[in-house]
C-alpha cells in the first residue's frame, strides 16, 4: 500500500497521540471534520478531549500551546494555512521563543504550517514562511521534502523540548507518495544528499527537492550533466557541512526556493557557502527563488511565478558555462 | 572615611544626557537614604537624582544650567563602612573600576586587549569542516601573494591577459596581491609606450612558452666534436645537415630509454609512443616545429628527403597542422645563427629539448701525433623538465647523443 | 510621580460591616506595603543611575494587584503579572531577591541578566515571565488551564492575569478572552483602568462606556469596582476568584483607579490633568487602606509604622547584597537559546 505526505502526517499525529499522553492537537477545524487538509481525520474520535476545534484566533491558539507546554504537556497546533500564522507571530516568536533564553524552561510546542503554493490557491494559501521563522531565535524550522521524512521528523519534532515550526508542503500532501513510512532515520539537522553529481550542487529543501531532481534529470539526458541534489530537511538548524562537503564535489552551487527572494533560506545557503566555501567555487554561487510578488492566483501566472524544472535547469546552465 | 559618588543616571532608554535645574544639597548637608537631592531635566521629563545612603555632602562638581552625561559624577559624599554595608552602595573607586569593566578602552592595557586575552573557557574551537570530497581535487590555500581574486580574474579575462602578463605589476592588494586598480594604473602606464599588435604567430608561441614555463626546466650542455660528422655528410648524395645527424641520435638514445622522454601528469608518467621528434624551424616572427616520425626506425640517408620537404613546407607556413602533432622531443639549432650558448625551452607537451650551437674551429691536443691538431667543436645542450628527469639522467642521455655522433656511419 | 490627594476623614471608606474579607486583609496590606516600600527602593537606584535600562512602577495598583493575588494559592493556582504588579507578585510569594537580582542584573537571578526589570517570573512555579507584548498572558493562562484539564488536575485551580486599559485594544486580549471563555477556564482577568496607556488616555483608547461592558459580549461574568478602595477591591477579588474557582468560567474584574507615577521612572506624567489629579481616583490606595485597617482595629498606626520599619529593611538589605553579586560575563554566559544544545547553529 502506498502512503501520501498527507497520510505521514496523520499517521505521526496518530502515533504521537498513541504514544504520548502528553500529546494534544489543536487548530481550526480539526476535530470531526478533521482539519482543511484531513490531517487529523478520525482522530478526535481515537483520542477523545486531545482533538480540539480551536476559534479563529491565531495568536490565542500559539499561547494556549505555549501555556499547554510550559503545564507539561505537548501541544501540536495546525495552522490552517500557513499564511495565517502571521497573526500568530508575536505568541510564536517574541513569546515562546524567547522563552528557554529568558527563563531556562524549554516550551515543547509543534506548530504546523502548510506551506507552498498549489495551483489556484492565491495570495493567501499559498506562502513559504519558513525564513521568517527562521531568522527569529530560539526555534527549530523543519521542511520535509519526503514521505518518510513528514512521517518521522513530525514525530521527531513533537518529541524536542524546544518550539518547532513544521512546514509541510500542500503541494506534496497528495501528490507525493512513498511504499513506506520508514526512512532513514537521519535527524533533524542534518541534510541529505538526494541525487549524487559532480557538476554542480542544488541545494534545497520541501518540494522544491523534486523540481531539482527533475532539472537534474534534464541535465543528464541533455549533456550528461550530473547535478548533485541536497535537500536541506530542516533550515534551522542548516547543515552547513554538508552543503559546503558538495560544493567541494561540485565547485558550482546554485540554492532554490519557493519562498519570496528578498533575504530568505537561499540567500543564507549562498551567503554560508561565500564565507567559508569562496575557495571551492568555480562559478558564483546562484539563487534561484520565486517572484517578488504576491503569489497569483491564475495557474498560468503561478506556475511561472515559482521555480521549475525548466527555471532551474536554466540557472544550472549558467553556472555550468563557467 | 570613604567617598560615595552621587551619578547622573540614565533617565529614559535614549537619553544620554541631562540638565542641571537645581542642586538641592551643599557642602556640609547631611543626606538621608532615598532623597532625591538634584533636579535635572531631560529632553522627555523632570526627574530627582537620589542618593543611596546616608551621609555628608563633601563636593559639589555638578553647576545648575550644565548638561551632564549619563554616569558623571555629580558631587560626593562622605559615608562611614557600616552605612556603606547596610546599603551595597559602591565608593568612589569600586565605581571607576566598575566604569573600567563596561569600558575596555579604558586605562587598563589587559583589558585594551580582550580578545587576545586567554581565560580558561573564554573562546570555543571553530567547528571543523571536513567535506568528503572522495579523490576529487580540493584546493587547500585559499589566499596568497600568488592569489588572484575573482574580480581580478573577470578583468583579466576581459583583456585577455594571463598570469605572466601582469608579472610586471607590484601589487598593493593584501600579501601583495594585484588588485584592479594596481592593474588598471599599469595599463594607464604602459598606454605611453610606443606599441605595436603582437601576431597570431607570436600569440601562439607566447603561450606555448609560458605554458611550457610553468614547469622546473633544467639545461646541461656537452662538447661535440663534429669532424668525423661533417667528414660522412660529404660522402652521401643528399648531404644532410648537422641538425639531422643530432635528430637521428638522440632518436636513438631516447628508444633506448624511453622512460626519459616521459610526461609527468599528477603521479603517473606517460611513455611515448613513438620516437616521434620535432625540429625546431625559424619562420617569420616565430617557430614551427615539424615532426619526424618513427626517427629510431629510419636510416639517415632515407631520411635526407623527408627533412628537407618539411623544412620547406615550414618556411613557407604550408605545414599542416597534423606535421606538428605528437611530438616527443624537439632538437633545435641554434648554431644557425652562429650561436655558441643557449637554453632552449622544451614545448609544454615535451619533457626534452636539444638544442645544437655553431661549430667552432679549435686546437686539441692529440695523443696520437703529440701535438695540438684543429677540430671542428659545438655545444650540445639539452633542457629538461626535472619532475622527469635528473641531471644524471640528462648527462647520461646526452653523452649517449654525443657517443652516436661520434660513428655517423651507423646512424 | 503625582502628587497624592490627601485623604480625609469623609473619603474613608467607613465600613463596619467587612464581609468576610477582615481575616484576608493584613496579608494583603502586607504584600501592598512591601511592594510600596520595594519600589520606592527600585526608584531611587534608577534615579542614582544603578538601574539601566528602565524602572516600571505599580504606584496605585497596589490594593487591586495585591488583593487578587491574595486569594491564589502559590503552588496551585497561576498568576501571570503584568507591568504593574509588583504587589501581586509578592502576595504570590515572588522573593525579594527575585525582584533586585533582575532589576539590578545580578547572574543570580532568575532572568540571569538575560532579561531585566519586570519581564521576570517563575513559569515552573505558576508564574509565568511576562514579555512587552500586550494581551499575550490571556491566552497563554488559558493554555496553562487547558493542560491541567487535560492531565485531570484543574479541579481547585484558578488561572490568573492582570492587564491594563491599553492591552484591552490589543487583538491578543480578544482571542485569549474568547477563548477562555470558550473553553469555560477558571480564570481572572483583571483590567486595571489606570485611565492612561503610557500617556494616551481613555478617549483615545476605546469607545464603550465603561471596560466591563466587555464581559457580556464575551459571555463572561463581569465585576467592576473602585481601585484604590481596599475593602471594596478585596471583596470584588475573593467573590472573582472564588466564583472561577467554583466552575463559574472566566471572571473579567475592571478596576478603576489613576495611575500615581509616569509609565516608568524616566516620565514625569505631566501630561495627567490637574482636575484628574485632585479627584477621587488619584487617592492613593495605601493611605486609604491604612486608614481603613486603623478604623477597623486591624493595626494600629504604631503597628504600621513598625510593618514598614521591617519592609525597608529587608528591602535595604536584599539590595546591599544583590549589589555585591556578579554582573553576567558575556564569556561566561552559554548563550544558549533551546534546550536542544545540538540544535543550535
Amino acid at each position: 500500500m502506498d502512503f501520501s505526505y498527507i497520510d505521514a502526517i496523520h499517521a505521526a499525529l496518530n502515533d504521537s497521540l498513541r504514544d504520548d499522553d502528553r500529546v494534544f492537537l489543536y487548530g481550526q477545524d480539526i476535530g470531526k471534520f478533521g482539519g482543511a487538509f484531513k490531517a487529523t481525520k478520525g482522530l478526535q474520535d481515537l483520542y477523545p478531549g486531545r482533538v480540539l476545534d480551536a476559534p479563529i484566533s491565531e495568536d490565542a491558539m500559539a499561547g494556549v500551546a505555549m501555556g499547554a507546554a510550559l503545564e507539561g504537556m505537548r501541544p501540536v497546533l495546525e495552522m490552517q494555512f500557513a499564511d495565517f500564522s502571521t497573526i500568530a507571530l508575536n505568541q510564536i516568536v517574541n513569546h515562546a521563543a524567547t522563552h528557554f533564553y529568558r527563563t531556562g524552561v524549554p516550551v515543547p510546542m509543534t506548530v504546523r504550517l502548510p506551506s507552498g503554493g498549489t495551483p489556484g490557491s492565491g495570495p493567501f494559501h499559498s506562502q513559504s514562511l519558513e525564513a521568517i521563522y527562521a531568522s527569529f531565535p530560539g526555534l527549530v524550522v523543519v521542511t520535509p521534502a519526503t514521505v518518510a521524512d513528514a512521517y518521522q521528523m513530525l514525530v521527531e519534532s513533537i518529541q524536542l523540548e524546544d518550539p518547532v515550526i513544521f512546514c509541510e508542503h500542500k503541494f506534496l500532501y497528495r501528490w507525493l507518495k512513498s511504499s513506506t513510512l520508514q526512512g532513514d532515520g537521519l535527524p533533524i539537522g542534518k541534510a541529505r544528499i538526494t541525487r549524487a553529481g559532480k557538476h554542480a550542487t542544488v541545494v534545497t529543501y520541501s518540494a522544491m527537492v523534486h523540481e531539482a531532481v527533475r532539472a537534474a534529470e534534464m541535465l543528464y539526458d541533455e549533456g550528461g550533466w550530473e547535478i548533485e541534489v541536497v535537500d536541506l530537511r530542516s533550515i534551522k538548524p542548516i547543515d552547513t557541512d554538508t552543503v559546503i562537503a558538495s560544493v567541494a564535489r561540485t565547485g558550482r552551487l546554485l540554492a532554490v526556493g519557493e519562498a519570496f527572494p528578498w533575504g530568505g533560506v537561499t540567500a543564507e545557503i549562498v551567503s554560508r557557502v561565500a564565507a567559508d566555501a569562496f575557495h571551492l567555487l568555480d562559478a558564483p554561487p546562484a539563487r534561484l527563488n520565486a517572484r517578488d510578488t504576491p503569489i497569483p492566483y491564475h495557474p498560468k501566472l503561478w506556475a511561472d511565478h515559482r521555480p521549475t524544472p525548466q527555471t532551474i535547469a536554466a540557472s544550472l546552465r549558467n553556472l555550468l558555462k563557467y | 572615611m570613604p567617598s560615595v559618588p552621587i551619578l547622573m543616571p540614565q533617565l529614559g532608554e535614549s537619553i544620554a544626557e541631562a540638565t542641571i535645574l537645581r542642586l538641592e544639597i551643599a557642602p556640609g548637608d547631611r543626606v538621608e537614604t532615598d532623597h532625591e537631592v538634584i533636579e535635572v531635566e531631560t529632553n522627555k521629563a523632570t526627574m530627582g537624582v537620589t542618593t543611596l545612603c546616608c551621609g555628608e555632602v563633601i563636593e559639589i562638581l555638578a553647576k545648575e544650567g550644565e548638561t551632564y552625561p549619563v554616569g558623571s559624577v555629580l558631587a560626593l559624599l562622605e559615608v562611614d563602612e557600616a552605612e556603606i554595608k547596610r546599603t551595597g552602595v559602591s565608593t568612589v573607586e569600586e565605581h571607576m573600576a566598575e566604569e573600567g569593566d563596561d569600558q575596555p578602552a579604558g586605562s587598563d592595557a589587559e583589558e585594551e586587549n580582550l580578545h587576545f586575552k586567554v581565560d580558561d573557557d573564554a573562546y570555543r574551537e571553530p567547528k571543523v569542516i571536513e567535506p568528503n570530497v572522495k579523490g576529487l581535487p580540493v584546493p587547500a590555500g585559499r589566499a596568497g601573494a600568488h592569489y588572484i581574486s575573482p574580480r581580478m580574474r573577470a578583468r583579466m579575462n576581459d583583456l585577455g591577459l594571463q598570469a605572466a602578463d601582469i608579472s610586471a605589476i607590484v601589487g598593493s592588494g593584501a600579501g601583495g596581491r594585484v588588485t584592479v586598480e594596481d592593474l588598471e594604473k599599469f595599463l594607464d602606464y604602459i598606454d605611453t609606450w610606443p606599441r605595436s599588435n603582437a601576431s597570431p604567430m607570436r600569440m601562439g608561441v607566447a603561450d606555448s612558452m609560458r605554458r611550457s614555463w610553468t614547469r622546473p626546466l633544467a639545461s646541461v650542455g656537452h662538447p661535440l666534436v663534429m669532424d668525423k660528422l661533417l667528414h660522412h655528410r660529404k660522402s652521401l648524395a643528399s648531404k644532410p645537415g648537422p641538425t639531422l645527424y643530432v635528430l637521428r641520435a638522440f632518436a636513438i638514445a631516447i628508444a633506448e630509454n624511453p622512460a626519459v622522454a616521459g610526461y609527468l601528469i599528477g603521479d603517473k608518467i606517460v611513455h611515448p609512443r613513438a620516437i616521434d621528434i620535432g625540429v625546431a624551424v625559424q619562420v617569420e616572427d616565430g617557430v614551427l616545429v615539424p615532426i619526424l616520425r618513427s626517427l629510431d626506425t629510419k636510416k639517415l640517408a632515407d631520411l635526407a628527403a623527408e627533412y628537407a620537404d618539411l623544412v620547406k613546407q615550414a618556411r613557407n607556413r604550408r605545414l599542416a597542422d597534423e606535421a606538428t602533432r605528437g611530438g616527443i622531443a624537439t632538437v633545435t639549432n641554434f648554431g644557425t645563427f652562429g650561436l655558441t650558448w643557449g637554453t632552449p625551452i622544451p614545448l609544454p607537451n615535451e619533457t626534452l629539448i636539444l638544442g645544437l650551437s655553431a661549430g667552432v674551429k679549435k686546437p686539441v691536443w692529440s695523443e696520437d701525433v703529440q701535438a695540438f691538431v684543429p677540430v671542428t667543436e659545438a655545444e650540445l645542450a639539452l633542457t629538461f623538465d626535472h619532475r622527469v628527469v635528473d641531471g644524471g639522467g640528462a648527462g647520461m642521455l646526452l653523452n649517449r647523443v654525443v657517443q652516436l655522433l661520434q660513428r655517423p656511419e651507423d646512424l | 510621580m503625582i502628587p497624592l490627594v490627601p485623604v480625609t476623614r469623609e473619603d474613608r471608606i467607613d465600613r463596619n460591616d467587612l464581609s468576610g474579607v477582615r481575616e484576608d486583609l493584613p496579608r494583603i496590606y502586607l504584600a501592598m506595603l512591601r511592594a510600596r516600600v520595594l519600589e520606592d527602593k527600585l526608584s531611587s537606584l534608577y534615579k542614582a543611575g544603578k538601574i539601566v535600562g528602565g524602572v516600571y512602577l505599580g504606584r496605585g495598583h497596589e490594593a487591586v494587584s495585591g488583593s487578587l493575588a491574595s486569594y491564589l494559592h502559590r503552588g496551585i493556582d497561576i498568576f501571570a503579572p503584568l507591568i504593574r504588579d509588583q504587589a501581586g507578585r509578592t502576595a504570590f510569594g515572588e522573593s525579594l531577591m527575585d525582584v533586585t537580582r533582575t532589576y539590578l542584573g545580578s547572574v543570580e537571578g532568575p532572568m540571569k541578566g538575560r532579561d531585566g526589570n519586570i519581564h521576570r517570573g517563575r513559569p515552573q512555579e505558576g508564574m509565568p515571565a511576562m514579555i512587552s507584548h500586550l494581551g499575550s498572558s490571556v491566552a497563554l493562562v488559558a493554555g496553562m488551564l487547558m493542560a491541567r484539564r487535560m492531565q485531570g488536575r484543574l479541579e481547585g485551580v484558578v488561572g490568573a492575569t492582570s492587564l491594563g486599559d491599553g492591552a484591552t485594544s490589543t487583538g491578543a486580549f480578544h482571542e485569549g478572552l474568547n477563548t477562555a471563555a470558550v473553553e469555560k477556564l477558571p480564570m481572572v482577568v483583571l483590567v486595571v483602568n489606570n485611565q492612561f496607556a503610557y500617556s494616551t488616555g481613555n478617549d483615545r483608547q476605546f469607545a464603550c462606556a465603561d471596560l466591563v461592558d466587555r464581559a457580556r459580549g464575551y459571555g463572561v461574568a463581569g465585576h467592576k469596582v473602585q481601585g484604590n478602595d481596599l475593602i471594596a477591591v478585596a471583596e470584588t477579588m475573593k467573590k472573582a476568584v472564588s466564583a472561577a474557582r467554583d466552575g463559574g468560567g472566566p471572571q473579567l474584574v475592571v478596576a478603576d483607579l489613576l495611575r500615581l507615577c509616569g509609565h516608568g521612572e524616566h516620565d514625569d506624567a505631566s501630561y495627567v490633568p490637574a482636575e484628574m489629579r485632585a479627584s477621587g481616583l488619584a487617592r492613593d490606595c495605601m493611605q486609604v487602606a491604612e486608614g481603613q485597617l486603623i478604623d477597623a482595629g486591624v493595626f494600629s498606626r504604631s503597628q504600621l509604622d513598625e510593618m514598614r520599619a521591617q519592609a525597608v529593611a529587608e528591602v535595604q538589605s536584599a539590595v546591599a547584597q544583590t549589589q555585591q553579586e556578579s554582573a553576567p560575563h558575556p564569556h561566561h554566559d552559554d548563550w544558549r537559546t533551546m534546550y536542544h544544545g545540538e540544535l543550535e547553529e
